[in-house]
């Protein structure tokens, strides 16, 4: 019935990408490593050669509504590659979540080109983005939105078996990723039961269960205190570190100075596209401004 | 899958309630489904219950009296052989009236097959040597209850007087007056009484056979025939009877039954898909964050879609399934019997109408998901991420409202019914259409009630027709005049006629004269007032293809008479095929004076056995007298059939009604807290609630029976004309009713969503206000944040 992986089919999906979990460490993947000795900072690492994991052209966003056109997003051209973290900041109504949405395929994109791991999917049909999303996106967003039916354990199970996962494969994975987040004492509860911070990081763990190529959060710690905030950064990091992908929309510039670049965006447009490159004094890097008034 | 299954289960554990609501309407509209097919299905065949309460026998075998039967039982196809009992002709004489009968000599000890069923009284008991019991279709005609006493004669002018001490049904012969003779069983001593020539009495033996199709049924019977009457012997088989027979001749071929019953499908079939898509479509609408969600995860449209199906269809058999269960409970136990005395079965249905019925509804409910599963199925995935602002403005008219200090409660309730389009659209549907249902299953129930009530509306004003028996006419017309309880008499005579040019006959009636004509009710032209004037029933001009004011010349009585037709009446008799006129026209055109009868209209109050016996007595029994037939006596059981029928549809729109409440109130829910910081009290948001119920319920309900008020009396006039008596019988509401059922309705919408609004109010105490306000930032150090 379901649009699932058919019968036979390996879980998690052999062409799933270099991302590793949370515990293992690279043998599920078989996509190409990124180099990472240890000790070696984060700055050092060049962008990988590789083609892009993700690549936009001329993305374009219009709403329409009421004979009034939007351009929410205008022509954003950006590129993320295998296992970069990048955050996106921006004032409020600069198109940052759209650009999101559009990445995700929740919303079509009014125009212009979307490459996710070689393929073009602007294109794809409501069903074919959902049939990506399983496998190739995670989502975290601001206001958690966990499935207010279904217990903690069920939450963080439901997108593996939506994957073509057993549900055996399906709980172990479940296990390994509560355990690691903290959370295994939870998993028969009802979210509505949790902390906001303890709600987030289910999400997280719904997102990162079939390990996607990406993660796209939009705000993740927009409705956290700081020790919450503080939870959720260390495991998107810890994620990160694995070579996981991520595309995190903020207003914080503290939570940004965690990712490998910052894209700004402003009305819609990309005013600036930076990497965070720890180097002397005076390279305006967003990072270097924190540091300062740190 | 998995998936799918995964969230199915999780979502029916945390919706039971719902779940169980649904679960619950679907068994409803089955059970009542299947208890009306077979109330009316009894109805209108009754034979089947009482062959199987009975246990009748296949074929009845009437041999000679001292046959040898002995062989029967061992006949290829044959099963069991009943005991063979006597049986004698004889008559029952009540005054001037006599009625073929036969006796039947049982004993007290009922037989394995063929047992007559008890309904009245007490079997034979050996006891009572004069006991008798009667077949129950016979006791009704010839008016004889448990307790009178009857006589009857021999053959040879024996009397007997017995009494009569039960009343029995049997599947052995079809109802009197349509199959004669009326059946008496007695014990065989008093058969002995009445016939003691046993030359005379037939011996009965009933068989059943291995197969009782009707093939193989017929096959038996000649194998019989050819055994016992052979070209050698005597004929010993005198005559049979088989179970066929008596099926078709107990069949009613009473059309508006028929109608009817199919009208009550339509209603359920109606109903119950109104109530499931506003269900499901109430769940949709409050899951809609979590099925842009469960999108967002990678659900594509079309598993959305399947997975409502799938789930709404589950309910829907498990519904389905419990209908049955309860139906069969209900109708196991007893052998329904309505007022009037003619029998009515719970037919047993056949499991093609079990299985009819089960998938009808699973595929109905469905198709009634099919909408708003779609509607599931185009939620954004982006409502998960920004939950949609309230729509809407505080109107003039609410901010007029509230400048001349109206109720804040009232204005504000009223607000929400213009602001939340959807969900009230939803309720006003949802409480429209099963109105709608209920109005036209009142109107029946009025209309019906009405032929009982004041029969002159549907043309049958004399209740009792009077024969001048065995007095002479004149007599008989100064009996009748000088009775206090009768308010008119009209002579008459009665005809049945070839129709001109056609094949088939219709009935020829002069009812009154042309000056003083007999009170038709006529619907449609006017009463006849000329010698050659006539009226006529739908049915007759159906079956002439003619109109009012045609002009026709049938052959009445072998006397050609010229009618021009003035008007149509409501006429119950005979499926309409009647033509009325007066005595005139047939003295005008020449034909010999007929034997005349009297119709009698009774004054107010005065029940029609009352009259009868009154008249009974006064001529000593020498008049023969008649209670008119109504037709709505066989629609007793219709009056059941709309009872249930309206019980589930107020549950189906109380569902509704509850759903569309929940819904409300969830969207409600943080409001609760804003209007409370606002400054109103619990109870004037509790009352902005309940005034949001009843508007929308006041609408739905109107407009439901509004539209009833309208459709109904097209559709009973439409059945009216169908079944012969013609458009015009519907009798609508009284303006005292629907208010009733307004106000039923309303004070049932205010309790409940007074229960649900108490509820929300306190559950909003308990909850956080949920608003998207941001936090504090984190004040730890991007360095901190970077070496956790």
């Amino acid at each position: 019935m379901s649009r699932s992986a058919p019968k036979g089919l390996p879980w998690p999906p052999k062409d799933s990408p270099p991302a590793r979990g949370f515990r293992g460490d690279g043998e599920g993947g078989t996509g190409k490593r990124i180099p990472r000795p240890g000790g070696v900072r984060r700055g050092d690492r060049a962008r990988p050669p590789e083609a892009a994991l993700l690549r936009t052209s001329g993305l374009v966003k219009v709403y329409r509504a009421d004979g009034v056109s939007v351009e929410a997003v205008r022509g954003v051209d950006i590129e993320v590659a295998i296992g970069e973290f990048v955050a996106i900041m921006g004032p409020s109504g600069s198109g940052k979540s759209t650009l999101l949405h559009v990445l995700g395929g929740l919303e079509p994109a009014t125009s212009g080109e979307i490459w996710l791991r070689g393929q073009r999917v602007d294109g794809l049909s409501t069903a074919g983005w959902a049939i990506l999303r399983r496998r190739h996106v995670g989502f975290v967003f601001q206001f958690f939105n966990l499935l207010s039916n279904m217990t903690v354990a069920d939450n963080v199970e439901l997108p593996a078996l939506l994957a073509g996962a057993t549900a055996r494969q399906a709980r172990k994975r479940r296990e390994e990723l509560l355990a690691e987040l903290g959370l295994a004492d939870k998993a028969g509860a009802a979210p509505a039961r949790l902390s906001g911070g303890e709600q987030q990081r289910v999400a997280l763990a719904r997102a990162l269960a079939n390990e996607p190529s990406l993660l796209l959060a939009d705000e993740p710690t927009g409705n956290l205190d700081s020790s919450n905030t503080r939870d959720v950064l260390r495991l998107l990091r810890r994620a990160h570190d694995r070579g996981q992908a991520i595309l995190m929309v903020t207003h914080d510039a503290r939570v940004a100075s965690l990712a490998d670049r910052v894209i700004n965006l402003f009305d819609g447009m990309v005013a600036d596209d930076a990497a965070i490159v720890p180097g002397p004094r005076g390279v305006n890097g967003v990072r270097d401004v924190l540091e300062l008034r740190g | 899958m998995r998936g799918t299954l995964r969230w199915a289960r999780a979502d029916l554990r945390a919706r039971r309630g719902q779940a169980l609501l649904t679960v619950g309407v679907i068994a409803g509209v089955v059970a009542a489904l299947l208890i009306a097919t077979m109330l009316l299905q009894g109805a209108l065949n009754p034979w089947q219950q009482l062959f199987a309460r009975t246990r009748g026998a296949d074929v009845l075998i009437y041999f000679q009296n001292g046959t040898n039967t002995s062989e029967l039982s061992s006949l290829p196809g044959v099963q069991a052989v009943g005991r063979p009992y006597q049986a004698a002709s004889a008559t029952l004489e009540q005054g001037p009236v006599k009625s073929p009968v036969q006796l039947r000599a049982l004993t007290p000890v009922l037989p394995a097959m063929s047992a007559p069923l008890v309904v009245a009284g007490t079997w034979l008991r050996a006891s009572q040597r004069d006991g008798a019991v009667l077949e129950a279709s016979f006791a009704q005609a010839v008016h004889v209850g448990v307790g009178a006493r009857i006589l009857v004669d021999g053959i040879d002018g024996t009397t007997v007087w017995m009494q009569v001490i039960g009343i029995a049904d049997t599947a052995d012969q079809g109802f009197y007056p349509q199959w004669t003779p009326g059946l008496i069983w007695v014990q065989p001593g008093l058969l002995r009484q009445v016939e003691p020539n046993p030359s005379e009495t037939q011996e009965v033996v009933g068989l059943r056979l291995d197969d009782s199709s009707a093939v193989a049924t017929s096959q038996v019977v000649q194998t019989i025939w050819n055994l016992y009457n052979g070209p050698t012997e005597n004929s010993a088989v005198e005559r049979y009877s088989t179970w066929q027979q008596v099926q078709n001749s107990m069949a009613s071929n009473d059309r508006l039954l028929g109608l009817l019953l199919a009208l009550f499908g339509i209603i359920a079939l109606l109903a119950a898909p109104c109530a499931i898509a506003n269900v499901t479509a109430g769940r949709v609408l409050m899951q809609r964050q979590d099925i842009a969600m469960l999108k967002a995860l990678g659900f594509t449209p079309g598993q959305v879609v399947r997975m409502l199906l799938a789930e709404q269809t589950a309910l829907g058999a498990a519904g389905a399934a419990l209908g049955l269960v309860a139906a069969r409970i209900v109708t196991s136990s007893e052998f329904l019997r309505p007022p009037d005395g003619s029998p009515v079965g719970l037919a047993p249905l056949s499991g093609s109408w079990l299985a009819l019925i089960g998938v009808g509804t699973v595929l109905t409910v469905a198709l009634a998901t099919v909408i708003p599963a779609w509607w599931a199925g185009t939620v954004s995935p982006i409502a998960a991420v920004q939950p949609s602002p309230p729509r809407g403005h505080l109107s003039l008219i609410a901010r007029l409202g509230l400048l001349v200090h109206l109720p804040a409660a009232l204005v504000l309730g009223a607000r929400d019914c213009l602001t939340r389009r959807l969900p009230a659209l939803l309720t006003v549907f949802g409480l429209a259409i099963p109105m709608v249902m209920i109005t036209i299953a009142l109107t029946c129930w009025s209309t019906i009630d009405g032929f009982t009530r004041d029969p002159a509306r549907i043309g049958l004003a004399a209740a009792v027709t009077v024969s001048q028996g065995g007095l002479p006419s004149r007599q008989a017309l100064a009996l009748i005049g000088h009775d206090d309880q009768v308010l008119a008499y009209y002579p008459s005579a009665e005809f049945d006629t070839l129709l001109p040019g056609a094949n088939g006959t219709f009935v020829a009636r002069a009812m009154g004269y042309s000056w003083r004509p007999y009170p038709f009710q006529v619907v449609q032209g006017r009463m006849f007032h000329a010698a050659n004037e006539a009226v006529a029933g739908q049915g007759f001009l159906d079956l002439m293809h003619i109109g009012v004011g045609a002009w026709i010349s049938p052959t009445i009585d072998g006397v050609p008479v010229i009618l021009h037709i003035v008007g149509r009446t409501l006429e119950p008799d005979n499926n309409g095929d009647v033509l009325d006129f007066g005595l005139d026209a047939l003295r005008d055109a020449g034909s010999a004076p007929p034997q005349l009868m009297y119709s009698l209209v009774l004054k107010p109050g005065v029940s029609a056995a009352a009259a009868r016996t009154q008249l009974l007595r006064a001529s000593h029994d020498q008049l023969d007298v008649q209670l008119a037939a109504n037709p709505a006596s066989g629609l007793g059981v219709m009056q059941v059939v709309i009872a249930v029928s309206v019980i589930v549809l107020a549950v189906i729109a109380l569902a509704n009604l509850l759903t569309a409440t929940a819904v409300g109130l969830r969207d409600h829910r943080h409001e609760v807290g804003v209007l409370k910081a606002m400054g109103l009290t619990p109870r004037q948001v509790m009352a902005t609630l309940v005034v949001n119920a009843t508007i929308l319920t006041a609408i739905g309900v109107t407009s439901g029976i509004l539209a009833g008020l309208v459709i109904a009396p097209r559709l009973i006039n439409m059945q009216g004309q169908t079944s012969g008596i013609g458009s015009g019988i519907a009798a609508g509401l009284s303006a005292l009713t629907i208010a009733e059922i307004l106000a039923v309705a309303l004070a049932i919408a205010a309790a409940a969503s007074l229960f649900l609004a108490r509820h929300t109010t306190w559950m909003a105490d308990s909850a956080q206000l949920h608003s998207p306000t941001r936090p504090s930032r984190p004040r730890a150090h991007a360095s901190s944040l970077r070496n956790p």
